[in-house]
């Protein structure tokens, strides 16, 4: 058994512990009000336009930071943020469009992405190709909306690249 | 009840701490009144009543401490109208700024103040930490009681800050650099792995920036930073005094000692201001010796003005002529090409460009490696310096002794590095970041998609 404590000594230590303590407690409040609970995001379902707005080709549109490309009756959408710090990639035509299997697919690759900021270098399916880039443009899902038949992009559903939406 | 002297000027000096005049004099014609200076004075208290002459030198320190503080009261001043006038809002910052820039009398001028001097103290606190280093001014020489190792240490903070400062400032105007600073500089937050995106959260007040982003990063620009850095300022002049002043003031104790003489009444005033008991550093014997030191008032006092005049009216002058840039405004929909941090986060730019690499199937992301991992050991590294550095007291405070030639020559090498990455973004890089030669002409490229 340690000595007796004196009635005074233990005040003082109750005293501090509880001063420590709410002064701990307020701070966190305090800072806890700056994590925010509400994330008023835009949506990330969104239309994009009638199947008809997009000829064959590519076609950038800004506000989704996406390309769409057509392929005679075929969509497929991919991301123009750069996978490396988030700036937006900017589409470079070919001279001469090319065929490349993509996942077991032939894709018709009309453009190349270069990044801005760093250098990053995609090809036209996405892949990196060179820069400090980590990892391919993602690809999202297309769909049709029942209600206006117009071309609605999942921005938080990413696809693999064999991923083609075929126009009724 | 009060005491009255007998007869004004009886006792010309008063008793002990108490000092008749309240103002100091610049020419002051004794020692004692030189001291009455520093000791009465609550702008001089930090100064130690006489100085080591050496230590004045311009060509030892190039009063590259000195310029930093007058920077930061320039900074600090030239804020004060600019909070007046600018709105931290997003559909009115870009607004406010363009009206400070072209509508509000001498905007231009106080905002091209504000910039260069910011500027100028990113320049002059890296260089000030440069000459530290280089003298080994961090290391304790042969005082008892020195921690100047923990003097480095806020200085490396106070560097930090200074950025922190500089990059939360060039948030605010709301254009084009604004925004996709604050696009790359959360993404590379958020490269961290497991918290990364929490914390970018934390930093944006959301998932995407707006009107949550930009209050934050005017608080931190406005009130959080700048009270951080001005008690940190504080502490570190504070610490210098108590470290016995300069690194090159330890070089007093290898002066042959004054020979013993009779205690006199002088002693006491000079040195006093230095705390009692466990006081510094340097042996009072040799700071005292009359062809060693000099009294701070006017010595120091004069040097110090002469610095900080020079600095406001080089910034004052140089602005008017000099016009703080404005992009256009923000756009989430068009990147700049190419998109160029400010010159002294280019040789970060640079390196978050060079260093994704693959280990076999895995890659670490550019952006973790170069903007976080390679950044935080170069500033674990220097903080921990001082305790490294296992040189001779000796070789404190002195420009490139024998026993530190080492380490002088990695640390000059990493600042070169940082100067070539930085001359390599500033003048090399063009549209998507590709590699051209300072005179060579940029292609044409569409600025919008």
């Amino acid at each position: 058994m340690s000595e007796p404590k004196s009635r005074r000594e233990v005040f003082l230590k109750l005293g501090l512990g509880a001063g420590v303590a709410a002064l701990g407690a307020q701070a966190v409040a305090s800072l806890r009000s700056l994590v925010p609970n509400v994330s008023y995001d835009s949506p990330t379902t969104v239309k994009i336009g009638m199947p008809n707005d997009f000829p064959d080709g590519m076609k950038f549109l800004p506000d989704e930071r996406l390309f769409v490309f057509r392929e005679g009756k075929t969509l497929h959408a991919v991301s123009a943020v750069c996978t490396h710090l988030g700036c937006t990639v900017r589409a470079e035509a070919l001279s001469a469009p090319e065929t490349k299997d993509v996942s077991g697919k032939p894709l018709r690759l009309t453009h190349r992405f270069l990044c801005p900021c760093h250098g990053s270098k995609y090809a036209g399916d996405g892949t990196n190709v060179s820069g400090p880039a980590p990892k391919p443009l993602a690809w999202y899902h297309l769909s049709l909306s029942p209600d206006d038949g117009q071309v609605v992009v999942d921005l938080a559903r990413a696809v693999e690249r064999d991923f083609r939406f075929t126009l009724a | 009840m009060s005491v009255k002297p007998d007869k004004a000027g009886s006792q010309p000096h008063g008793a002990p701490g108490v000092h008749t005049k309240p103002l100091w004099s610049v020419r002051p014609a004794s020692d004692r009144e030189a001291g009455d200076a520093v000791v009465s004075n609550f702008l001089l208290h930090w100064f130690p009543a006489k100085t080591y002459k050496p230590s004045l030198d311009w060509n030892y320190s190039f009063w590259l401490g000195t310029a930093s503080a007058a920077l930061l009261l320039l900074v600090t001043v030239s804020g004060l109208p600019l909070l007046f006038l600018y709105v931290p809002s997003v559909e009115r910052a870009y607004g406010s700024v363009k009206d400070i820039e072209y509508v509000t009398t001498f905007g231009f001028w106080i905002r091209a103040v504000h910039r260069l001097s910011a500027h100028l103290m990113v320049a002059v606190v890296f260089l000030h930490m440069v000459r530290v280093f280089l003298t080994g001014a961090y290391k304790n020489g042969r005082g008892q009681g020195q921690k100047r190792e923990q003097n480095w240490v806020l200085g490396v903070g106070l560097l930090l800050l200074t950025l922190l400062l500089s990059f939360t400032g060039y948030l605010l105007p709301w254009d084009q650099l604004a925004y996709w600073a604050i696009t790359v500089g959360t993404n590379i937050a958020s490269s961290i792995p497991f918290v990364g995106s929490a914390i970018r959260e934390l930093l944006l007040g959301g998932r995407a920036i707006d009107q949550a982003t930009l209050i934050r990063f005017y608080v931190l620009h406005v009130i959080a930073l700048p009270a951080a850095i001005g008690v940190i300022f504080l502490y570190h002049m504070w610490r210098v005094r108590k470290d016995g002043g300069l690194a090159r003031a330890d070089r007093a104790t290898l002066l042959p000692e004054k020979a013993a003489e009779a205690p006199s009444k002088t002693k006491t005033y000079t040195l006093l201001g230095v705390a009692r008991g466990t006081s510094p550093a340097v042996k009072a014997s040799t700071l005292e010796r009359a062809d060693t030191t000099v009294n701070s008032v006017p010595d120091l006092t004069r040097r110090i003005l002469i610095v900080v005049l020079a600095i406001f009216a080089l910034v004052s002058i140089a602005s008017v002529f000099y016009h703080a840039p404005l992009e256009e405004p923000a756009n989430a929909l068009v990147t700049p090409n190419p998109a160029k941090a400010p010159w002294y986060f280019l040789w970060l730019q640079e390196i978050v460009t060079d260093t994704t690499v693959k280990i076999g199937s895995f890659t670490i992301n550019g952006a973790f490696l170069g903007g976080v991992l390679l950044p935080g050991a170069l500033v674990f590294l220097l903080t921990l310096w001082p305790w490294l550095d296992k040189s001779a007291p000796g070789s404190a405070g002195v420009w490139f002794p024998k026993d530190r030639r080492t380490q002088n020559a990695v640390f000059l090498a990493f600042v070169a590095g940082v100067l070539v990455l930085t001359f390599i973004g500033t003048f090399c890089r063009g549209p998507y970041w590709h590699l051209y030669w300072p005179w060579q002409a940029w292609p044409e490229l569409p600025t919008r998609i």
